[in-house]
């Protein structure tokens, strides 16, 4: 197996990160690097740190040690709106909708910044409509009257509202129907397609592979190994070693 | 016994009066307690801090509208540094100690004004004299203006809250800290921001209401006290809960003072605050909701 080339020019580098959560030793030595327009998967079981990988390279989790870079820049220990308005978007696991804001206050909590003119947001709201016709039709419903799939839409939306360059996204399609489950990886194409690298972490292995150029694995908090999806497959052995029970 | 229809009517009222002004005490606080779980003991003073700042504007302009916003403003910017200084420091800690912090500004406060203007009471002088007839009674037309204005300043700001950039970012903090700052909002600040606009909202109280009572140091403890009855009684953080339940207990209080004194009557909001608390802690008018 071939060894994959990392990012030369990478958007976000994650150096020997550590965090911790209270006494429990959460991160142990994560790095991973993800070059412009890539889209990079984060595997590993349940409980690995996959999700506070996540949450601390956005700066939502207090890492004690290691760096994160931002377009080169070291960003460690930046608040997390500074990171947002510069460029790094978050999905988190669970959506996290504001459930008592309608769809389209969901949407103005990332449109209403500094900079923003008035024909910008009418073509970012005109894409994410496009995309996401539901969100549409329902722009005046409570967040919290959505369906699941339809929650996890405007998670995706609300986050492409910033104009991420990178996009950390978390379990996309967990609970989703199978048809769900395609669109987002549709989604995630057209993310591509369009320049915004994209650090994805997904229970669902064949579409992990499928959407992704580098996988990174994780065991105990750490990054272990990393190949290029093209080399893998879903039944081969370095998934068994790091995802089989 | 006979109802006295005529009673009752005065002391609608007069419980609309000052369940209006109540609300506007009580909004502020449970926006603080809704957005960062703050109790704010320091609420009452800056009420008080809000009266004496309109006694010294209107005793050196004449005008009362100058002394409602200079107050309010002035209000706001003492509340933007309390929280500055006292409470964002206290974040991520156990929310006793915010408790405390706001119970030594409330002292602080409280014995500032007393140092700096006296035992004695100031008084506000009413910017619309007049009356109109009642039923029986000649009735100051300024209860009805503190009732308007009152009503005035909460509308506005809940317009503020549901179409307004900033209202959308007070809204969305409230409801996820973590994610409104993973959207780029910056909740520190918002926390600053709501902090002001709270004690803003005291402030234009203290003004408002100065004219009925007289203006010292102590002013605003029933207030504060009342206030965070209401605040429990509407649901803990619920905003519309708050002046939904304002206006109740003042309307209970008022009714009650027909047959017990006014001193009595405020046993009515205890009981109300008891009874929430035993059969519905979420509040009688929250809907959950925040």
């Amino acid at each position: 197996m071939t060894k994959p080339d990392s990012a030369a020019d990478p958007i976000v580098k994650v150096d020997d990160l550590h965090a911790y959560y209270g006494k429990s030793h959460v991160l142990n030595g994560v790095s991973l690097q993800v070059g412009r327009s890539e889209v990079v998967g984060l595997l590993g079981r349940n409980g690995v740190g996959k999700s506070t990988t996540l949450k601390s390279i956005m700066g939502l989790v207090h890492a004690q040690q290691g760096t994160v870079l931002f377009e080169g820049k070291p960003v460690t220990g930046m608040p997390a709106h500074k990171l947002a308005r510069s460029g790094i978007a978050y999905v988190p696991e669970d959506r996290r909708i504001f459930r008592l804001l309608t769809v389209m206050e969901n949407l103005r909590t990332g449109l209403d910044r500094a900079g923003m003119t008035e024909s910008r947001r009418h073509e970012l709201l005109d894409k994410v409509y496009e995309l996401f016709p539901i969100l549409a039709e329902r722009r005046n419903q409570h967040g919290g009257t959505l369906s699941g799939g339809e929650q996890q839409m405007l998670a995706i939306a609300r986050a492409m509202m910033l104009e991420p360059k990178i996009i950390l996204l978390d379990e996309p399609t967990e609970g989703l129907m199978p048809r769900m489950v395609a669109q987002i990886a549709r989604i995630i194409e057209i993310l591509h397609r369009e320049g915004v690298a994209i650090l994805l972490v997904e229970q669902n292995v064949a579409l992990t592979l499928e959407c992704s150029r580098r996988v990174y694995f994780m065991e105990k908090g750490e990054t272990r190994h990393h190949a290029a999806a093209a080399d893998l497959t879903v039944d081969d052995p370095v998934i068994h070693q790091y995802l089989g029970v | 016994m006979a109802i006295p229809w005529d009673l009752i009517v005065v002391q609608t009222v007069n419980g609309i009066v000052t369940g209006m002004i109540l609300a506007l005490v009580a909004s502020g606080l449970t926006l603080i307690f809704g957005i960062m779980d703050v109790v704010n003991f320091a609420h009452g003073e800056l009420f008080m801090l809000g009266a004496y700042i309109g006694v010294l504007v209107l005793a050196s302009t004449g005008s009362f509208l100058l002394a409602l916003t200079t107050a309010s403003l002035v209000v706001a910017l003492i509340g933007a540094a309390l929280q500055i200084v006292t409470l964002r420091p206290l974040i991520g800690r156990d929310p006793l100690t915010t408790i405390l912090a706001t119970f030594g500004a409330s002292l602080v406060l409280q014995n500032y004004a007393l140092w700096q203007f006296g035992p004695i009471s100031r008084k506000i002088a009413e910017p619309v004299s007049g009356q109109f007839h009642l039923l029986y009674l000649e009735y100051p037309w300024y209860r009805l203006v503190i009732a308007v204005a009152s009503a005035a300043i909460i509308g506005a700001f809940w317009l503020f809250l549901k179409f307004g950039r900033y209202g959308i970012w007070i809204r969305a903090t409230t409801q996820d800290r973590v994610m409104a700052q993973a959207m780029g909002i910056p909740v520190p600040w918002v926390h600053t921001g709501v902090f002001a606009i709270g004690a803003a909202m005291a402030a234009a109280s203290g003004v408002l209401f100065g004219p009925l009572v007289g203006v010292e140091p102590y002013m605003g403890l029933p207030w504060v006290l009342k206030a965070f009855i209401v605040v429990v009684v509407g649901g803990m953080g619920s905003f519309g809960g708050s002046i939904a339940a304002a206006i109740f207990v003042s309307l209970l209080e008022s009714y009650a003072s027909i047959w017990v004194s006014p001193s009595q009557a405020i046993i009515v909001s205890f009981v109300v605050l008891i009874l929430t608390l035993l059969f519905r802690p979420t509040g009688l008018f929250g809907s959950a909701s925040r």
